[in-house]
């Protein structure tokens, strides 16, 4: 074991550390962003304009179809070419998100699409308008339909992200390398790198799964909705309370 | 279209409807309905049908499936949009000549409140949350909103499950708050689309509790069933609907009773209702 592990790791802490902080950045970012880019992708692809239709399909199945690491190398050296220069950050964010947007605006086509049209009809039938409409009946329960897809896309992307070593993106894969090519100690270098993503994307997954089976069990997530349960509780709790003849004439 | 007010009441008792003054049941139509034609994929549904629905009476609609009942109740939301005819709400004309006149859709749809056949609750709130939804999207205080849903709740005999979701409600329950939730925004008239067609016996008979103190207290109703004891105990007018068409209506004794029509009797007789 001891001739195993060699390296003397307390040296490259900091190194690492950062590189650590780097990978959750570009994780954090590039999901926000593919979420923020796949639900307008999915909205497009229900649109009842044929052309906006036509392109998020294009989008989608170009972006599906050509590998992560054509894109990275296309935004980083091929815009660079063409005389767009981005930084690595920038590049490696806009790698991830138009990757991972195509991908999750099918997740979420289908969860929007997978709400029954009679949920949107008893909101009509209750004068809602189309944004309420969809922001308290349709994408609440798209949500829950999206949640466990989605999951999977953002521990994905966590561990896409160290493709990024390919343009140097100073996440911990590249930190790994450098640490390679000063220790020539690869089998326990990665060794350690792969533990340290098995100790991100486990917790994560968990974490997630527990997420998705509060959502399932209806326990309200947001301060608003805990609050109204909670008032709701209380009126009702004072209801019952009240002797059954006075609740009747009450009626 | 006038905005509808909405004030919000704040006590149990204040859930209960305003009822008109004995004998002094005004006669203005809160629905009427001339020429509507409807057709889905090139087959005609309503044909030239004409029906009113005044203040305070309960109209029902009867008919095989698929004669355009429920075309017909869907007409008067403008939930489905007719290719001809008129359809007044409260005094306004909303559609006319194949054209949506109503500007305020949003508000005419409060103004009629409209309950479903398979409830259409929304599943990922509790019962008081879906009375609460369109209160609170309507301008009604977070407070009062909740206050009117648990008083509506206790009015339809379910806020004891107040705080569960629909799929932990029995079919009878779903269908007493999705009333509940239909009235939350005090509606001039209520539609029911055939309520008690997906629910058991005694499911039903709960259902048609409720909407029995409902015509109690003087609400308006048009009413799709297929309760043929019900429609004749509580309505004042009955339609017989089919093939698109109104056959035959009167009082619900006349209709139902003594029909004059040969397809009302046949209709009925399939039922084993007349006499």
């Amino acid at each position: 074991m001891s001739a195993l592990f060699q390296v003397p790791w307390t040296d490259y802490r900091s190194d690492l550390l950062d590189a650590l902080g780097r990978t959750l950045s570009y994780t954090v970012v590039s999901f926000v962003g593919a979420v923020a880019l796949g639900l307008a992708v999915a909205l497009l692809r229900l649109s009842r304009a044929w052309p906006a239709r036509a392109v998020a399909a294009v989008y989608t199945e170009v972006f599906k179809n050509v590998p992560l690491l054509a894109i990275i190398f296309l935004t980083y050296f091929g815009l660079a070419s063409a005389g767009i220069k981005l930084d690595v950050f920038t590049a490696g964010c806009l790698s991830l998100i138009v990757f991972y947007a195509a991908y999750l605006s099918e997740i979420f086509r289908s969860a929007i699409s997978g709400v029954h049209a009679e949920q949107t009809e008893a909101g009509e039938a209750l004068g809602l308008g189309r944004a309420s409409i969809f922001a308290h009946v349709v994408l609440p329960q798209a949500v829950r339909l999206a949640l466990p897809g989605t999951n999977t896309m953002l521990v994905d992307l966590l561990k896409s992200t160290s493709l990024l070593v390919t343009v140097s993106a100073a996440e911990l894969m590249s930190e790994g390398r450098l640490i390679t090519s000063a220790t020539f100690r690869a089998l326990e270098v990665y060794l350690v790198i792969s533990a340290v993503y098995f100790a991100l994307c486990y917790p994560l997954s968990q974490l997630l799964l527990l997420l998705e089976r509060k959502v399932r069990a209806g326990i309200p997530l947001s301060p608003l909705r805990r609050r109204r349960v909670r008032a709701a509780h209380e009126l009702l709790a004072a209801d019952l309370a009240r002797p059954t003849v006075r609740k009747e004439s009450a009626v | 279209m006038t905005e509808p007010v909405i004030t919000a009441r704040t006590t149990a008792s204040e859930a209960s409807l305003p009822s008109p003054a004995p004998g002094l049941v005004p006669s203005e139509a809160v629905i009427r309905i001339e020429g509507l034609c409807k057709s889905f994929d090139g087959r005609r549904v309503l044909d030239q049908v004409n029906l009113e629905v005044d203040r305070g009476r309960i109209v029902s609609v009867i008919g095989q499936s698929g004669g355009g009942k429920s075309t017909l109740m869907r007409c008067v939301n403008l939930l489905e949009r007719p290719e001809a005819g008129t359809v007044e709400v409260a005094g306004e004309v909303v559609h006319s000549g194949g054209r949506t006149v109503c500007r305020d859709l949003p508000g005419l749809r409060r103004t009629v409140g409209m309950v479903f056949q398979r409830f259409h609750l929304f599943p990922h709130l509790t019962a008081v949350e879906n009375v609460v939804l369109a209160q609170r999207r309507a301008g009604v205080p977070e407070q009062q909103a909740l206050e009117r849903a648990v008083a509506l709740l206790r009015r339809v005999k379910v806020a004891h499950r107040g705080l569960a979701r629909p799929e932990q409600l029995s079919g009878g329950e779903q269908q007493r708050v999705a009333i509940a939730r239909a009235l939350a925004l005090q509606p001039e008239v209520l539609l029911f689309d055939e309520p008690t067609s997906s629910l058991d016996p005694e499911a039903t008979r709960e259902v048609l509790s409720v909407m029995r103190e409902l015509a109690a207290d003087g609400m308006t109703m048009l009413l799709v069933t297929h309760e043929l004891p019900f429609a004749r105990e509580v309505s004042d007018h009955v339609v017989f609907v089919d093939g698109g068409q109104i056959v035959e209506e009167g009082a619900p004794q006349d209709v139902l009773d003594n029909p004059a029509q040969a397809r009302t009797q046949e209709f009925l007789a399939s039922y084993g209702t007349t006499s």
